[in-house]
């Protein structure tokens, strides 16, 4: 049968598509498994602060206290081998200042990533993560004439202290779940933004991320401060090479949204399909905020993501707009949590799920009004398409209402590739894969028009890849 | 996993296998029972209690269902007297004892429809347990351990009722037992009400109730349940549908203290129908956790769900939906509709519709809402001197009302008897 082959050509493919490695290059591995010596040595050898040091060492307490969660899919999670992964590793010395400082294999790497293509598409700047450390990043001088502040994390918390310790792990303590603990000990790289008052940065930030070494374990913090009366666009994108282990990706990205504050947080996630990419995200929103989370997951053979709003100050506004293709053997588990706690909030989620050949994809969110969040308004919105008779969706949304003065609003529908479009668009001479792909473009639609457009066009191409050779 | 460990098992109050022997005796039931009953006795002593992190049990605490002490499934109780039987239908009393209490209709009679209790029923007892397994949970393993009233009722194939088959089960005493087993052969069509009723302030009941529903037959279910104010209870149920085979539940959860309720319909035949439909009232500090599923086994099935909780006072309802498609059902519809009405600022309303799809041939959608009170009736209401609570009452009957409306007469005015019976008795809803 095509189809089947066309499966496995796609995972076979997937090495010469994205899957391009270097040759492990390290100068600082640590071994194997977690504790605390793994915890002092990563923090001895960022020269961090004691406060850091000694959250590290709670962290790790808590991360092994903490029981796995007893929710999701129990099978792949109970897989994961903490002791079969390496918590850092640093791949150069220091911090690549310009692009012809950058050594020449990982300059490769991120050549076939387009990292340096994009710089010169006028991007703001490009926190390249390899591994991780940032090895390379550069800020356009308008930004920092305004005071912007994008830097790696490391890198803020050695320069911005204050910043960084004032909003530290205040939007998600390591206590929150086993995996947010486990970043919070073992951390290493992702982004800090701080973005002054009244100050709009108008065009998007990026950085890319990229998991090399077997069994690394990347455990990136980003963390996002828009002052009063700002506004940021940031983008993070996603690839990785395929390696024969599962490897463990388990980033805490916190947003702090002041006053009248603005962030959209856009992520494309393309992990190879090995990867386990189990993420905490969550924005605080204080009074006239709007946090908007765009999120497309594509790879990964378990992801498990659920952004999330606090919407803590009067009027305060959030909203999920995601897209999950789950591909055979892939269970994309993601959805969006909307917490009302305080009067007049409003959240909106969108949801779309596409499931192709054994893959399974599950919304599960949540929408909890706070007592006291009186007029606030919520919607709910879940699709799901599933491409074949093997296909799995499921559709776990809670909603927990607790005042009474509250619109909240849920619809969830699932179905199959149409028959009938199918058959219009071939009479109308589409051949049948290409009919497929049109369906399908058409279904995540709302989600590509909130791209930038050379997301947008990379997106498409990367459906374009999976679906390929799935008609039989 | 090195932090992956069961949940450690606990011994918990329940009844002793001495007990179970005795209960056996009394009731005169065959020794293969007394192994049934001990067998799920092993099981209710092995499983944890439910675990919270499961969001069926995210909102109700099991503790607060678990006895509390050893319970004693032979206590007396107060025998009730059995009402006339409807026109073309039958009454049946279940009480604790080795036989049921019940009248026929002439007609019900003639028919053949048969009403025994269940230790001494000869026939359809295979199917005793197969589809509420005392591994279901602890609270049926309880019951399939316990049962203590027990009827068997049997609708011959081809028989068409026109008066329903009126089950009461009164709550008594720290530990009620009722246990159902309902089977409808091919072809029959029959209406049955099971009204839980009564109970004094200890008064707990696990009940269950599994029906099977033979090709081509109809069964409008209605479960009214409406104990007195102190009763907590955990009721399940499952129905089976053959091919063509077509239900309609209705719940009206209206009474009672706390009330955990499991109710499912397996859609087993190709061709077969269900709808569940259902309504939640409630006042002060009453709780309720109302789960409802449609399986779809086969092809071409459909099904539809649809619930409205109205709560006022202090309390809360919490809700779960399940449509589940399974891989080797292609060609089914499955709609699922749930809406909350909070008329009071310290009611709370949690609703969890999920739907789990493995077949992609297939037309399934849900959705849910949560609205306050429109004020504008109430005002509206409030202006032509109409009080507070008088109002919410108009407006809870007007929610409602699209329900009732699904329930084809007769039925339909027992159970909007029984709502507005108990809509009457609101008191202070809207605080």
């Amino acid at each position: 049968m095509a189809e089947s082959t066309a499966l496995t050509d796609l995972n076979r493919d997937y090495e010469s598509r994205y899957g391009f490695h270097d040759p492990e290059e390290y100068l600082v591995k640590a071994p194997k498994g977690i504790n605390h010596e793994v915890v002092e040595m990563i923090s001895r050898h960022k020269a961090e602060p004691e406060w850091m040091r000694r959250f590290r060492h709670e962290a790790l307490e808590t991360f092994l206290a903490k029981p796995m969660p007893k929710w999701g899919d129990q099978q792949m999670l109970h897989a994961i081998d903490f002791d079969d992964i390496h918590y850092y590793l640093k791949p150069t010395e220091g911090m690549g200042r310009d692009w012809d400082d950058v050594p020449d294999n990982i300059k490769k790497t991120f050549d076939r990533l387009g990292v340096p293509e994009a710089e010169r598409k006028f991007l703001a700047g490009v926190t390249a993560q390899y591994e991780s450390e940032v090895v390379y990043h550069s800020i356009q001088e308008d930004l920092e004439r305004q005071g912007v502040i994008f830097s790696d994390m490391d890198s803020g918390l050695r320069e911005h202290p204050d910043i960084v310790r004032e909003h530290w792990a205040t939007v998600i303590p390591p206590t929150d779940n086993k995996f947010a603990a486990l970043n919070s000990a073992a951390w290493s790289g992702g982004s800090f933004i701080y973005v002054p008052p009244g100050v709009e940065v108008e065009i998007p930030l990026q950085a890319y991320f990229r998991i090399n070494a077997e069994n690394m374990g990347q455990f990136e913090r980003t963390l996002i401060v828009v002052d009063e009366g700002a506004s940021v666009h940031y983008i993070e994108g996603c690839t990785a090479p395929v390696y024969s282990s599962s490897s463990l990706h388990s980033a805490v990205v916190e947003l702090v949204a002041k006053k009248r504050g603005h962030i959209r947080y856009t992520t494309i996630q393309n992990w190879s399909t090995n990867v386990y990419n189990l993420v905490t995200k969550r924005a605080m929103a204080h009074e006239d905020a709007v946090v908007e989370w765009v999120d497309g997951n594509l790879g990964s053979q378990l992801t498990m993501k659920f952004p999330c709003v606090y919407l803590v100050g009067e009027r305060a506004h959030g909203e999920v707009l995601s897209i999950a293709f789950a591909g055979d053997g892939q269970h994309q588990d993601a959805g969006a949590k909307m917490i009302h706690a305080a009067p007049n909030t409003t959240s909106r989620i969108i949801s779309k799920s596409i499931s192709k050949g054994v893959g399974r994809s599950s919304y599960r969110g949540l929408v909890k009004v706070h007592k006291g969040a009186r007029g606030s308004k919520t919607s709910v919105e879940c699709d799901a398409l599933l491409l074949d008779d093997t296909a799995r969706s499921d559709t776990y949304p809670t909603m927990e209402i607790a005042e009474r003065d509250v619109k909240v609003e849920h619809e969830a529908r699932v179905s199959k590739l149409a028959d009938e479009q199918l058959f219009y668009l071939q009479s109308r001479g589409v051949d049948p894969e290409q009919a497929r792909l049109m369906v399908v473009n058409g279904f995540i639609e709302p989600f590509v028009r909130e791209l930038p457009m050379e997301y947008a066009v990379e997106l498409n191409r990367l459906i374009e890849l999976e679906m390929e050779g799935s008609v039989g | 996993m090195a932090d992956f460990t069961p949940e450690e098992s606990v011994a918990r109050p329940g009844v002793t296998s001495d007990a179970i022997r005795r209960l056996s005796r009394r009731l005169g039931e065959n020794p293969q029972f007394a192994q049934q009953r001990l067998n799920a006795l092993a099981e209710h002593d092995s499983l944890p209690l439910p675990d919270r992190v499961r969001h069926l049990w995210r909102y109700t605490d099991p503790n607060l269902l678990v006895p509390a002490g050893a319970l004693d499934p032979l206590a007396p109780v107060t025998p009730i007297e059995v009402a006339d039987p409807p026109d073309g239908g039958a009454t049946v009393v279940l009480q604790p004892g080795d036989s049921v209490a019940s009248r026929l209709s002439p007609e019900a009679a003639a028919a053949g429809v048969e009403v025994a209790a269940l230790s001494s029923a000869a026939a359809n007892l295979t199917r005793l347990g197969t589809v509420v397994p005392a591994g279901h949970g602890v609270f049926e393993a309880l019951n399939g351990a316990s049962w203590n009233a027990g009827v068997l009722i049997r609708v011959p194939a081809g028989v068409t009722l026109k008066g329903p088959l009126h089950v009461v089960v009164p709550a008594a005493g720290e530990g009620t037992f009722p246990r159902l087993l309902v089977v409808v052969e091919p072809g029959a069509a029959v209406d049955l009400v099971e009204e839980h009723e009564r109970g004094d302030g200890d008064a707990r009941v696990y009940g269950v109730t599994e029906v099977f529903v033979g090709a081509g037959s109809r069964l409008r279910h209605v479960v009214i349940q409406g104990w007195s104010p102190g009763v907590r209870g955990h009721l399940t149920h499952r129905t089976v549908l053959e091919r063509d085979a077509e239900a309609l539940t209705v719940l009206s959860n209206l009474g009672g203290r706390l009330t955990k309720a499991d109710v499912g319909v397996v859609l087993a035949g190709e061709g077969a129908r269900s709808e569940i439909v259902g309504m939640v009232l409630g006042e002060k500090r009453q709780h309720f956790d109302l789960h409802t599923e449609h399986r779809h086994l086969a092809g071409k099935t459909s099904s539809d769900m649809d619930i409205r909780a109205a709560v006022g006072g202090r309390a809360r309802s919490a809700y779960t939906g399940l449509i589940r498609i399974e891989e080797n059902a292609p060609g089914c519809e499955a709609f699922q509709r749930d809406r909350n009405l909070l008329l009071s600022a310290r009611a709370r309303a949690e609703t969890i519709p999920e739907l789990e799809i493995l077949n992609a041939d297939v037309t399934c959608t849900h959705g849910a809402t949560a609205t306050p009170v429109d004020p504008e009736p109430l005002f509206y209401l409030q202006s032509r001197g109409i009080a507070p609570d008088e109002a919410a009452r108009l407006v809870v009957q007007g929610f409602f009302e699209p329900i009732l409306e699904r329930i084809p007469e007769p039925l339909r005015a027992r159970v909007r008897t029984a709502v507005e019976r108990r809509v009457e008795r609101l008191k202070g809803v809207t605080t």
